[in-house]
């Protein structure tokens, strides 16, 4: 049973000190010359452009592209009828690069132009002439699963994109015996990862049909085998390389398809590079938000406060398009059930097609959702059983050694220390006057199968170069949030050499190995994993050659490498000696890391990842009386990611990440009209500024995971995970009724307060 | 498109005169691309006659051309028409309030327009040239056509200054802004007042909410309830109901529903004066020297 | 679209350009003058990702149409880390610290707050951290929940005050 390692934490204040662990273009960013896919040029280069859908749900009854071309400096326009047009997807394979003759939500894509600048491809948007025969068109899920509603695809009747129905034990007689049952409904909107940079590419593509694609994405190799598949190229011959990322957050892992095959087609029309981009009002109405979802929870609870079971009956929205939405729909349904020990659950949950902006995922897939609505629930409970919030958490959390009602191995866990370091250090018991108090609890699975249960692990190059130097090669993708440090990290500590001689190389397919790439918070444990093995593989072979070249054993410890007569033998000599045995080759240590005991079955028990991170947040807030507006004082965030490989790192991740979960859960969500996105902007789509931001107090708790490299588990999802509930748990304190529907704003609290409204 | 940056008054009336209507003047130019490009632009940010803020012992003078980090730092608004450098502190971020300008704001015609509103409360005029070299005054309230559209044409007059009474000891000004984050936010109300007191009596109020109706609103009986009192706790419950009754709000699927916008109205309408109040009473008792 | 002749101060340096008045000085500087470290987020001064100094002061580069800048002294991310090298030293101050105190993710909001930074330190040597906060309130970052760049801000303070560095090339009027 692995043991706490320290029960405090390790982050300090200040430097990060060697900007080594911070990626190799930390230095370029700082100074402008950091090249990101807009920043893109290439000799010859072409802009191009999408002519998008003005209707949420309609046919195409004819294009006209003639006007187009009398546009000076187009070069070549392109709908449906004028490429292959093969159908592609995710999960569920409903799209095409263009729409044939049926667009399903308002920014569809029905006619690509490329030209040398972007206003010639502008005003050749506007020289198309589409008829368009409108269609009814459906926006609410609910509406849309109904037998009357519209068909969106015809390959998915009812308007269904994913289904569930889950039980474990015996949910009914569970409620049925139960002392007590609280119930409520939550509604969740959709939300936009809101990167930075908006997502931009270079296609460019040959007279031999090789394809390269300059675009950064957290999943480049899965994102190349669906764009080889959608354009019938052999895999060999689509390449992807990353320019500096900026922010992805789940927004990039598989990015925007669409812009990428429309490039690519373009390119391979015009044999000159085509450049893409999104602006921001497209990243709002044509990117991909994460799954709205409305949940019907109730649970069951014992008098002294045990958890007996939860039902939930659970519609998420698809949008017109699945992407992941599948995966993400799934996550939210369950993930959550595995904080507490709760034996009996039943859930319902569908992803409905709606008429709206395609759907995918953002950071921790739905889970911090899921969380809001359920830890509401239990502070409910709470209430009526006149219980503390904290203990009655407390009595039912999950602990190491469990396997949860779904089948997850608990080898590492001490969400119950982080329960109490966050209510002790956010004052549980000393509360301010005037303030409210909230707890949440979360997990998040430290790299899981949902994405790609056949291929589950990660594997990576470790190359002792000719000066002595050595490079890892991994296909997982450093983008600021500290998993090259981490690398950098686990890499030097299996050598003994100091990180400045490490080079983490990252970003080109060609070069790289294959990953399933930065999402399900998979990098640091499966990831790293994989790295360190490498590592140890090349160790192996240094001491091997170094034997060979000396004649006498040779040992690599300290960052030397000594010879038993204790002569010390420098890494540039045995890398040229293999490198001249070999007539050229370089020492290269591999490593190939499964995840042991990953599995599961068709009703999805099994354990999916090979460890857990948890985290307790909890928030102070306060609300003016009589506006209804919202102070959130502080954020006491309390982590169990086991070893914590690059604290600064880390520390950046937990300001972001409840940063981002403030902006869930206070003010944003996307304002549909009639299938429209009414808050295309930035002014209207708000996230949290400067100004915004509390106090925000972290803490670590290290346990020593098994798995994980030197006991790291995942972090850089979970850390958003449980503040959307912690606020909305924080908020019901402060006034004593219940917004359930995100985000909290200051309206909803005061219709809470002055008109007892709970939901919408 | 072409763009003329003049250096004095008279290069800008010129500019105006030669183009026939066709050209309009600019300084913050903030606004510009957000929608329909003019074919010719006259840039007078940089007129030496628009950036002064001077003060006489009568009337505090404010440059149109004045930006709002400007009026937000200037010694003499802080002290003499708190209101207004509250409001300018207030404005979008410090990227948009280092280049965009009072006279902007105005001609703009944003109905919630935060220095506007702190000018109207203030009992501001403006003071508008034309091309024949003649001037007149106009209050700021008095500028709006409609909304989003100004009094004040471009092509054939130039907003220069605004003029107000600097304020005296016994009286107070506060503004007041109500939005869903804490910068880069347009708000859901505005609301500004300038009061003066003789004894502990009110002898002057103007309050202003916005946005309900075109122009920064003056709430008349809410003045008037107060005008003469010295007001209490119930007098302040009043002031709520009175100012949210005597306007009328829009709601807006972005911003908030007309109802929490006209519960909002009463609750800022009674902070704001109530915080000019207490300014008010503050000077009396300070010696700082007014 | 009738273009200009638009001379004013890059860097430092005097330049002209000719160009239809209306374009976004944004794009002036990354189309015309090939600087690539000013960043466009969202093109309507939502953001701040565009942030350069116009006259010493800080503006949203996309909002400012290029006839504006007739006469005046534009400086850039590229001008900062110019003036560090200029000093003997690899960058500026300003951005050591940003490096060092793990403010730079993803990097995209970076060259916009390092700007604001250099606006607010050039008016106020010993900032608080409220007005460091407020100095970059119109700069959106989405990675960092803004705490390791204000912790940055407020060493480079130290640090410019340590080195008494004096920033000539801003023009600040």
């Amino acid at each position: 049973m692995p043991v706490i390692k320290k029960a405090e934490s390790v982050l300090r204040k200040g430097r990060s000190g060697s900007a080594v662990n911070q990626g190799p273009d930390v230095w370029a960013k700082a100074t402008g010359k950091a090249v990101y896919g807009t920043d893109l040029h290439f000799p010859g280069m072409l802009y191009g452009k999408v002519l998008r859908s003005p209707h949420p749900h309609a046919r195409i009854k004819g294009i006209d592209t003639a006007g187009a071309y009398a546009v000076p400096g187009v070069r070549s326009v392109l709908t449906a009828g004028d490429i292959r047009n093969k159908s592609y997807g995710i999960v569920v394979e409903d799209e095409q690069p263009l729409a044939h003759n049926r667009v399903r939500y308002i920014g569809d894509e029905v006619a690509a132009v490329v030209a040398v600048d972007e206003d010639s491809a502008s005003k050749a948007l506007e020289a198309i002439k589409v008829e368009y025969e409108p269609l009814p068109a459906v926006f609410d899920p609910a509406e849309a699963l109904l037998d009357e509603a519209v068909q969106i695809h015809d390959s998915c009747p009812g308007n269904i994109a994913w289904e569930r129905d889950m039980e474990r034990g015996e949910p009914e007689r569970a409620f049925a015996g139960a002392d007590l049952v609280v119930e409520n409904s939550f509604s969740i909107p959709s939300v936009h990862p809101t990167y930075l940079e908006p997502i931009a590419c270079v296609a460019v593509s040959d007279y031999m049909d090789n394809l390269t694609i300059h675009t950064a994405l957290q999943s480049p190799d899965v994102v190349r085998e669906i764009i080889a598949g959608a354009l019938d190229l052999p895999l060999s011959k689509v390449r992807i390389i990353g320019p500096v990322m900026g922010g992805g957050f789940g927004g990039r892992v598989y990015g925007n398809l669409k812009l990428y095959l429309l490039s690519s087609l373009l390119s391979m029309h015009t044999g000159s590079p085509v450049k893409m981009r999104l602006t921001r009002e497209e990243e709002f109405t044509v990117g991909r938000p994460m799954i709205a979802a409305r949940m019907k929870v109730r649970m069951a609870l014992r008098r002294d406060g045990t958890f007996l079971a939860r039902e939930s009956d659970i519609i998420t929205d698809n949008g017109a398009y699945s992407a992941q939405a599948p995966w993400v729909s799934k996550t939210l349904s369950e993930r959550n059930d595995s904080v507490y020990r709760i034996p009996n659950i039943k859930t319902r949950a569908r992803l409905a097609y709606t008429n709206k902006v395609p759907t995918a995922q953002y950071r921790a897939y739905g889970n911090q959702a899921a969380n809001f609505a359920y830890e509401s629930l239990i502070d409910q409970a709470a209430e009526k059983l006149g219980l503390d919030p904290l203990q009655l958490r407390l009595k039912n959390c999950t602990h190491s050694g469990d396997v949860t009602v779904h089948g997850l191995d608990i080898k590492s866990c001490a969400l119950s220390e982080c329960l109490q370091k966050a209510a002790e250090k956010v004052g549980w018991n000393n509360r301010k006057e005037g303030c409210g108090y909230g707890i949440s609890a979360g997990i998040h699975a430290s790299g899981s199968l949902v994405a790609n249960k056949d291929f589950r692990g990660a594997s990576a190059r470790a190359v002792l170069e000719l000066d002595g130097r050595v490079t890892i090669y991994t296909g997982e993708q450093e983008y600021g949030q500290g998993a090259y440090g981490a690398f950098v990290q686990i890499a030097a500590r299996t050598l003994g050499l100091e990180p400045q001689l490490l080079t983490i190389y990252c970003r080109d397919s060609l070069v790289t190995p294959h990953s399933q790439g930065a999402l399900a918070n998979r990098q640091t444990t499966i990831g790293g994993r994989a790295i360190q093995l490498a590592a140890e593989d090349l160790k192996i072979l240094i001491e091997e050659a170094a034997s060979e070249m000396t004649g006498e054993p040779v040992k690599m410890k300290g960052g030397s490498l000594a010879a038993a007569s204790g002569k010390l033998i420098r890494f540039e000599e045995v890398a040229r000696y293999h490198h001249h045995r070999t007539s050229g080759l370089t020492l290269t240590g591999e490593g190939r890391y499964v995840p042991p005991h990953t599995d599961y079955d068709e009703t999805s028990y099994g354990n999916i990842s090979v460890t857990y991170s948890f985290a307790a947040h909890a928030a102070e807030v306060e609300v003016d009386r009589e506006t209804g507006a919202l102070t959130v004082h502080r954020i006491v965030a309390i982590h169990d990611s086991g070893h914590i490989i690059n604290p600064p790192g880390a520390r950046g991740q937990i300001y972001g990440g409840v940063t981002q979960g403030l902006g869930f859960g206070c003010y944003e969500g996307y304002v549909f009209d009639r299938g429209k996105v009414a808050n295309s902007s930035l002014a209207d789509y708000r996230i949290p500024t400067a100004l915004d931001v509390p106090r925000i107090d972290c803490h670590f708790i290290e346990t020593d995971d098994p798995e994980g490299p030197f006991g790291a588990k995942g972090l850089g999802e979970v850390v958003q995970v449980p503040v959307p509930g912690a606020i909305a748990n924080a908020v019901a304190d402060a006034i004593g009724v219940r917004v359930t529907n995100l985000p909290i704003t200051a309206e909803k609290i005061y219709r809470a307060m002055f008109k007892g409204e709970c939901a919408e | 498109m072409s763009y003329t940056v003049v250096s004095n008054l008279d290069q800008a009336v010129e500019a105006l005169a030669k183009s026939a209507g066709k050209a309009r003047v600019v300084a913050g130019a903030t606004d510009l691309f957000l929608g329909n490009l003019p074919s010719e632009l006259v840039d007078i940010s940089t007129v030496p006659d628009l950036l002064g803020i001077n003060r006489d012992p009568d009337c505090l003078s404010v440059g149109a051309g004045v930006t709002h980090a400007g009026a937000a730092a200037s010694p003499v608004i802080r002290l003499k028409a708190e209101a207004l450098a509250e409001a300018c502190r207030e404005v979008g971020s410090p990227q948009v309030r280092n280049i965009s300008t009072l006279g902007g704001n105005v001609v703009n015609a944003a109905p919630a327009a935060d220095a506007a509103v702190a000018l109207v409360a203030l009992g501001a005029k403006a003071v508008l040239l034309d091309l024949s070299g003649g001037h007149r005054e106009v209050a700021v309230e008095d500028l709006y056509a409609n909304y989003n559209l100004s009094v004040v044409d471009s092509s054939s007059e130039i907003l220069l200054r605004f003029l107000l009474a600097p304020a005296v000891r016994g009286e107070g000004s506060a503004f007041l802004r109500f939005a869903p984050r804490e910068a880069l936010s347009l708000p859901l109300v505005n609301a500004a007042a300038r009061v003066r007191l003789k004894g502990n009596t009110i002898e002057a109020i103007r309050a202003v909410i916005a946005p309900v109706s075109p122009a920064p609103t003056r709430l008349n009986e809410t003045e008037k309830l107060l005008l003469g009192s010295k007001p209490g706790q119930d007098t302040w419950r009043r002031v709520e109901y009175t100012a949210a009754a005597e306007v009328d709000v829009r709601g807006s699927m972005l911003r908030c529903s007309a109802e929490y916008r006209h519960h909002l109205v009463g609750v800022l309408a009674r902070r704001v004066i109530r915080k000019a109040l207490e300014r008010a009473l503050d000077s009396k008792e300070g010696g700082d020297g007014r | 679209m009738k273009e200009q002749v638009i001379a004013f101060e890059l860097n430092g340096e005097t330049v002209e350009a000719y160009t239809d008045p209306a374009l976004s000085l944004l794009h002036l500087l990354r189309s015309r003058f090939n600087l690539l470290g000013t960043k466009e987020g969202c093109g309507r001064g939502e953001c701040g990702a565009c942030t350069v100094l116009v006259d010493g002061r800080a503006v949203n580069s996309c909002l400012v149409p290029a006839g504006k800048v007739q006469g005046r002294k534009v400086y850039t991310i590229e001008g900062v880390t110019a003036e560090g090298l200029s000093r003997g030293a690899k960058v500026h101050p300003l951005q050591e610290a940003f490096v060092e105190s793990g403010a730079v993710q993803c990097g995209f909001c970076t060259p916009g707050m390092i700007m604001s930074t250099y606006a607010l330190l050039n008016d106020n040597s010993s900032p608080s951290p409220e007005e460091v906060k407020e100095a970059i309130s119109g700069n959106l970052c989405r990675c960092s929940g803004y705490k390791q760049i204000e912790e940055a801000i407020l060493e480079a303070a130290q640090r410019l005050k340590a080195q008494d560095w004096q920033d000539r090339n801003t023009g600040k009027t």
